[in-house]
Parts: C-alpha cells; structure tokens; sequence
C-alpha cells in the first residue's frame, strides 16, 4: 500500500503495478512497485535521478522485464508479453523521430508496420496531426522543424494508433522554458479532450503538480506517496516527499525540546506530549514571515534572489539556515536584520528516525 | 585569421605527411604519366612514342581478358564482401557473452599479410588434401578443381577476397552503433518486423556508410587481386583466367621490363576505376533523400 495515498480507492485500473521489483545486477532500480493508474487518468511519475520512475515505465512498455511482480493493462497480464502485444504507445524524451522520414510517415510508422494501408493510414494520421495541431508539418523532415513541432510529432504518433495507455518519458526535458510552459499547457488541453490513460514521468516537480490528475513520487526504486497534487504538496507522506515537492525546498530543523516547547532552528513551539523522541521540523519557504518588526527571531539578510513576481531572501538566523519566499516589493538589502516567524499550524513534523510526517 | 606561427606549426606538423603523398604518390604518378608515352626497357633510354602504347594495348588480346577479369571480379567481390561485412556488423554489433572473440576472428584475416594469407589459401584450395575440398566431399558437395579449372579459379580468387573484410566490417558496425536504440524500441513497441526495421530504419541510417565502403572497396578491388594472382593461381589456369590488370602490369614492367606499355596499362586502371566510382556517385545521387545523412 503506498504511503500516504489520498483517493479513493479505484474501481477499474487501466494499467497496474503488482509488487513490481526490477534489478539490474546488484541495484534494484524498483522495490516492490504497487501502482495502480485509472482509465481515462493522467497520472505523473516523479522522482529525482536513479529514483525508478523511467524503469517502471519502461517495464510497462515491455522495454525492460521484470524481475518479480507482474504488469497488467486492462484485465490483462501483460508481464511477459512483447511491447507490441500490449498495445501501448511510447513518447520518447529524445522523440525518437526518423530523421530520414517525413511527418506523415513518421506519425503513420506503427500503422505501417502494422500493415495498415497507405490510404486508412493517411486518414488516421491527418486526424491525429490535427489534435495536436501539426498538420501543416506532414511534408516536413524532423530536421525542419523545432522542438516544439518536433514534441508535437511525437505525441500525434502516439495518439494515432489509439493505444490502451500511453505512456511518456520526460517529454518535455528538451524544450526551453518558455516553450515548456506552453506545451504542458497544450498537453493538459489535450488529454482533457481525448480521455486517454497517460503515464508521465518527470523529475520536475512544477511539471507534476501541474500536469497530474494524481502524483506518484518515487525515491531509491521505493512508491514514497501517491496522492492528488495538491495533497502531495499540502500532506507530504514523509521527509523526502515535502523536501522534493516544492521549490524552493521546505526548510528542515532538526528539533529539540526546551523548557516544555519545541525549538526547531530560529522557531519555537508547543511541544506536544504525544511526539516522538527526535523530532524535524519543515517550514515551507512561503510559510515563513519576513518584516521588520519585534515579534519573533531575528535573521540576517545574506542573500536576496529577484524572482519576478516574488523574492527568495536567504537568511541566517543564529546557527540555521533559512529560506523565505516572499512577495517581490520586498528587498531588504543585503546584511540587514530582519524578524522570521512562522504560524505553528503551517509547520511539519517528521519523525527523525524514520522521516514519516506526524500528523 | 591564422598567424603566421601557427601557419609554420601547421606546416610542420603536416611536412611528414605532405612528403610522403609527394615522394610515394605523386612524383610516381607524374613519372607513370610520363613513362606511357614511351617505350623504356630500364637498360636504354625512355624512347617517346606518343600513343602507341595505348593504341597497343587496344589491340591486346591479354589486356583484353585481363580487363575482363578485373571487371567481373569487382562486380562479384565488392558486393559480397559489402554483404559480408554489413552481416557481420549487424550480428556483433549487440554486447553479448563471448562478442569480442567472434570480432576478432572476423577482423584477423585482415591483419594477416597478404602472402601469408595466400599461402594458406594455397593450401585450403588444395584439390588433393585441401580442407575446403575434403570438407565439400564430406557433405556431398562438388569439389571443384580450384587450380587448374579457369572458373573455378576465378571463383577461388573471389572467396579468398571475401575474409578480408576487416575494415568494412569495424566500419560497418560503428555506424550500427551510433543508430539510437530508441528507434528500435519503438518499433518494439509499434510492432515493427526485423525485416521492417532493417528497410525502414536500418538501410537509410547505414546507407552513406556503405555506399562510402562501395566506393573504396571498388578502388580496393581493383588492386586486390595481386598477390593471390601472382602466388595462388599465378594468372592461371592457362591461358589467363586469373590475369588482372596489376598482375599484368607487373608482368609487363618488372617481368618483360616493357615499363612505358605497363604505365599505359596503369593509366588505364586508374580511368577505369575513376569512370566506375564516378558512374557509382551518379546513381546513388538519386536515393539519397531516402538515406539519413
């Protein structure tokens, strides 16, 4: 059972991971994967480098085989079938266009090989360059056309063939930001309109919380917690969850009780009998308060981060770091004192043993 | 702009090289250029003669059936040693237990020196004891006799040419390798067939490589067929059926010391190949939207 899971439980799932391990010689890039993924859901895997999120999906695709557990798509065990039997499309972070084919043939390549003919083939693939707006590119080489055209290109291929889930791998890592931002919107638009099973995976957090229906967050091969993106952020399952999720990151003090409360770094709070020996405390950047005045402890300005619409000050508050994300007509210059202090409700508690969230 | 140390570093650097090309390679070709337009036996001086070693060689029933065996023997060698080498790169191209030792077995012939390695054909061809016939007589095969039947000799020639293909072979499977296994996977995924792949995917991706490999195997082959002419076969069975053009240039200027008719006759081979490479450019000029260059 995944830690923290926020939904309720699924009726029908599209695809399924039962007690999936998979170990590449002596590292085990997945650890007993228990997922399941709704039909009709857009659910994103996100996790950090090496955290398994790319090799579970390729063990869905049928790319890797598993070393124990099994795959299920629909009613189907899927676990030993090859990739063309399960009948899932796959949207490569590279793309994985033909350099050599037009758009046209490259979105039409898997009903080709398939042997659907030439004349069938050009209807499909003409409605599905129009869903995702590319249609004026079927002449084109890949070389012609940009990233985003490219990304493009590579979704209407996946969508042609009408797949049982579709399945993607960081697929917009390659675009500049701005393009990002656009595409994940389009993407979003577009999945609202088709209804498909989506699995994507990402290590941006921004990319997650925005683009899921829910968010699976996995660490070391491990599922750390599945939830709805905004229980994910609001209800971190542990430590690791609430220091990836959110940018910056969550502001973590190792605690200690003084006096009956709870000194956490600048902060201090009614300690509860009920707590755990060691304690961590996390305050998210934008639970931090910043001003000037008597209340609370003092910090120095060290430094100060425009960020647009909003400032990231860095400060030094006795031995503890912290960071405050605050609103961006406030700049105090760099080496000023200012007061921190932060609501108790806002704040976490992680077991410092185990890093699971005290509720 | 380069300045002038650099200039003089480069040129330094180069020098080596640069004198090499012009003592072994171009001062040769001037000399041979020369030397065909004369009639020189080493002993007296050249004596110019205008086109008359050409005009000769026109009416040269040698040289005739030597150009005719050098023709047939690129036409046969350079696209069955391109299919070998194509073959081998796609089957060792993968990492699996034991590839290293099948890639070298595939590179050595290459790294033998080439009497050695015709030597040892002249033992494996061997009618009486040969392995090759005892092998084929083994199975119910025919067992051709290698040495004194002009075909099968000519055949000899072509099969021993085969196993050097060392270099088409690394060259082969590099360009497999640099082909993204994400293509692959998706026709995995898309249920591509092998053979699908190989058309669709394969052949477009490897075909500049190749037609590459085309193009210096056909200079290759040209030259390829002295040492197995002169010591395997030597030109036989009679009267000439292994005769190739290098074979009879050789015997021509270092045997008959007819040294301006020989320049004459490599003037000819060189055009040859030249026209060949050209005629081989044009055509595969028209596929190439089909290629990934």
């Amino acid at each position: 059972m995944p830690v923290g899971s926020a939904v309720d439980p699924i009726v029908m799932a599209d695809l399924r991971f039962a007690g999936v391990r998979k170990d590449y010689g002596e590292i085990r890039a997945l650890r007993g994967l228990d997922l399941e993924v709704a039909d009709g859901e857009f659910l994103v895997l996100v996790g950090p480098s090496g955290s398994g999120k790319s090799t579970a999906l390729r063990t869905a695709a049928g790319l890797e085989e598993v070393t124990e557990g099994s795959i299920h798509i629909g009613d189907r065990d899927v676990t030993n079938m090859r990739p063309a039997q399960r009948n899932v499309s796959m949207v490569f972070q590279s793309y994985a266009l033909f350099p050599h084919l037009s758009v046209e043939e490259n979105i039409g390549f898997g009903l080709r090989a398939r042997g659907v003919r030439p004349g069938p083939a050009k209807v499909k693939v003409l409605a599905a360059a129009q869903l995702v707006g590319c249609d004026n590119l079927l002449e084109r080489k890949p070389s012609q056309l940009s990233g985003g055209e490219r990304q493009r290109v590579a979704l209407a291929r996946a969508l042609v063939r009408e797949p049982d889930v579709h399945l993607l791998d960081e697929p917009l890592s390659n675009l500049d930001a701005q393009l990002r931002v656009h595409t994940r919107a389009e993407l979003k638009r577009l999945h609202q309109r088709v209804g498909a099973t989506m699995v994507y995976v990402t290590h941006d957090q921004v990319e997650a919380l925005t683009l899921g229906d829910r968010v699976a967050v996995l660490n070391e091969g491990v599922l750390q917690q599945l939830g709805a993106p905004d229980d994910v952020y609001r209800r971190p399952a542990n430590r690791f969850v609430a220091r990836f999720i959110g940018s910056p990151a969550m502001n973590l003090f190792p605690a200690e009780r003084v006096d009956g409360s709870l000194r956490a770094g600048p902060f201090l709070f009614e300690a509860r009998p009920d707590l755990p020996e060691r304690v961590e405390v996390g305050v998210r950047p934008e639970h931090v308060q910043v001003d000037g005045g008597d209340a609370g402890a003092t910090a120095e300005v060290q430094v100060v981060e425009m960020a647009g619409s909003e400032t990231y000050l860095h400060l030094q508050a006795g031995e503890s770091r912290v960071i405050a994300r605050v609103g961006a007509d406030i700049r105090p210059p760099v080496g000023s004192i200012v007061r921190v202090r932060v609501n108790p409700a806002d704040a976490y508690l992680f077991d410092a043993e185990t890093g699971e969230t005290i509720s | 702009m380069i300045r002038d140390r650099e200039r003089r570093e480069y040129a330094f650097m180069l020098a080596p090289y640069l004198i090499g090309i012009a003592v072994l390679i171009a001062l040769p070709g001037v000399v041979t250029f020369a030397l065909a337009l004369t009639e020189y036996d080493l002993i007296r001086s050249p004596r110019f003669i205008g086109m008359q070693n050409f005009r000769d060689l026109w009416d040269d029933e040698i040289f005739r059936t030597s150009v005719r065996n050098s023709l047939m023997f690129v036409l046969f060698a350079v696209p069955l040693r391109l299919l070998g080498a194509v073959s081998l790169a796609l089957l060792l191209h993968r990492r699996f237990r034991g590839v290293a030792a099948y890639r070298t077995a595939g590179y050595l012939p290459t790294v033998v020196p080439d009497v050695a390695y015709a030597l040892l054909w002249l033992w494996i061809i061997n009618p009486l004891y040969g392995p090759l016939n005892l092998a084929l007589d083994a199975i119910g095969g025919p067992t051709p006799a290698w040495l004194t039947d002009p075909r099968a000799a000519q055949w000899a020639v072509i099969i021993m040419s085969l196993f050097v293909i060392g270099e088409g072979f690394i060259v082969a499977m590099a360009t497999r390798q640099g082909i993204p296994g994400e293509l692959y996977e998706l026709g995995d995924i898309e249920d591509a067939s092998p053979l699908f792949m190989f058309w669709r995917v394969t052949l477009p991706f490897m075909a500049p490589t190749l037609l590459l490999l085309m193009f210096r195997d056909t200079i290759f082959s040209f030259q390829a067929t002295f040492v197995p002419a002169l010591i395997v076969t030597g030109g036989g069975p009679p009267p000439y059926a292994t005769t190739y053009l290098p074979l009879f240039i050789y015997r021509n200027g270092f045997e008959y010391l007819r040294y301006g008719y020989a320049s004459a006759a490599t003037l000819v081979m060189f055009a040859m190949t030249a026209l060949i490479v050209y005629l081989q450019y044009r055509i595969v000029k028209r596929w190439r939207h089909a290629f990934v260059v």
